[in-house]
């Protein structure tokens, strides 16, 4: 007869091992029940345990016990059970599901407002937390008088300033090509460190025509915050290092 | 439990009747109650004497053997048997219920229920081996 070593726990479960399958719902006793199987002694023990079984489903049951008992379930038992809960890989799961649906709140929460042209916007507001003064040309001027500059001497049509931000002095301006090729024009302005970035606003991948939208939509990014209003094809985004409410004043100005 | 079919079907009535609605706080009361029921009223009854069991080995051929016997033996047995190892026996027995929740039934630890069920089978075996003797069970 072939002997297994069990713990004294599996030798106490292995012992009172349920008859039939569906009762072992215990983790614990299922572990205690595999180790035994590899014993003869086990292989005894459920075949004596299966015949008393067998012997005691045999008893005749008096006809009115037996319509009250199929009547009534005895022995309710919930699906779902705690110790289920605590079960290493229903736990594991469960906190995958909820991690995936938190990033999926996360990312709705994040895009609700989105707009054509967010996702450049963002990225322009890495831009400008890493652009340092020396890397644009310094140009000492009005914000509104770059529109000119910029149509003259790189033929971009419609790059201007808005009039609620004309009249903010400038340090410096540079225009640049950003991953996709699109013309960016950025100027740094003296006013709260402000950055302004002018950029071809979303097209239509099939019709090319662009994808216009009302109003000014607000952008976070690595702790900097943008406006952007798109006129003519082009947008325009006023971004400084803050929150919604420090850039919500020069907003409130707007000579519409 | 008791050993006596009329005597089980009284206790089974009694406690029916007694349940008005009590299952639905506590799924085993019905059994819970038909336990204390069925220890009362064996505790009238004729007791069977306290005696040592002798204890045999399982035996392969123990299946061969039960299929012998007649069930009012086995009840018999069982109701010979001293409490709490009868209940245990009873309720293992009736295969309707897991380990957790035959501790809870009859109040006892995982090694109280252990020993008995272990003791149980094996007095159960040597009484085997007296009334169907292994040979003629072959």
């Amino acid at each position: 007869m072939k002997v297994v070593r069990l713990s004294r726990r599996q030798r106490l479960l292995a012992n009172c091992a349920p008859i039939s399958e569906e009762r072992m719902n215990d983790r614990a006793m299922r572990a205690a029940v595999f180790s035994a199987r590899r014993s003869g002694e086990f292989a005894n023990q459920q075949s004596f345990d299966r015949a008393m079984a067998a012997l005691v489903q045999s008893v005749p049951i008096p006809p009115e016990i037996g319509e009250w008992f199929s009547s009534e379930n005895l022995v309710p038992r919930s699906k779902w059970k705690w110790k289920m809960a605590q079960n290493p890989a229903v736990l594991a799961v469960a906190i995958a599901l909820a991690v995936i649906a938190g990033v999926f709140v996360i990312q709705f929460l994040e895009h609700r407002h989105d707009f054509p042209g967010a996702e450049a916007a963002r990225k322009l507001l890495m831009v400008a937390a890493s652009t340092r003064s020396v890397l644009l040309d310094p140009v000492r001027t009005d914000a509104g008088a770059l529109g000119d500059l910029f149509f003259m001497k790189h033929q971009l049509e419609h790059y201007d300033v808005p009039p609620e931000f004309a009249d903010f002095r400038t340090l410096g301006c540079r225009v640049f090509d950003d991953d996709e090729g699109h013309r960016v024009a950025q100027i740094w302005v003296i006013e709260k460190g402000m950055q302004f970035f002018i950029f071809p606003a979303e097209r239509n991948a099939k019709t090319g025509a662009a994808l216009s939208f009302s109003g000014r939509r607000y952008v976070e990014q690595e702790g900097w915050t943008g406006v952007v209003q798109e006129r003519n094809g082009v947008c325009f985004m006023a971004a400084l290092h803050g929150r919604e409410k420090d850039l919500a004043p020069y907003v409130s100005k707007t000579k519409e | 439990m008791l050993g006596d079919a009329r005597k089980a079907q009284e206790v089974l009535q009694a406690t029916l009747r007694s349940a008005n609605g009590e299952t639905l706080s506590d799924p085993f009361w019905l059994f819970r109650d038909a336990r204390w029921r069925c220890l009362e009223t064996s505790e009238h009854g004729l007791q069977a004497e306290q005696v040592d069991f002798q204890e045999h080995d399982l035996s392969p051929s123990a299946p061969a053997q039960i299929e012998r016997l007649d069930v009012n033996q086995l009840a018999i047995w069982i109701s010979a048997a001293p409490e709490p190892q009868r209940t245990a026996l009873a309720l293992f027995y009736l295969d309707e219920f897991n380990h957790r929740e035959i501790l809870s039934l009859a109040e006892l630890k995982i090694g109280e229920l252990s020993r008995l069920l272990a003791n149980g089978r094996r007095q159960f075996q040597a009484w085997l081996n007296t009334t169907v003797p292994q040979k003629e069970a072959k």
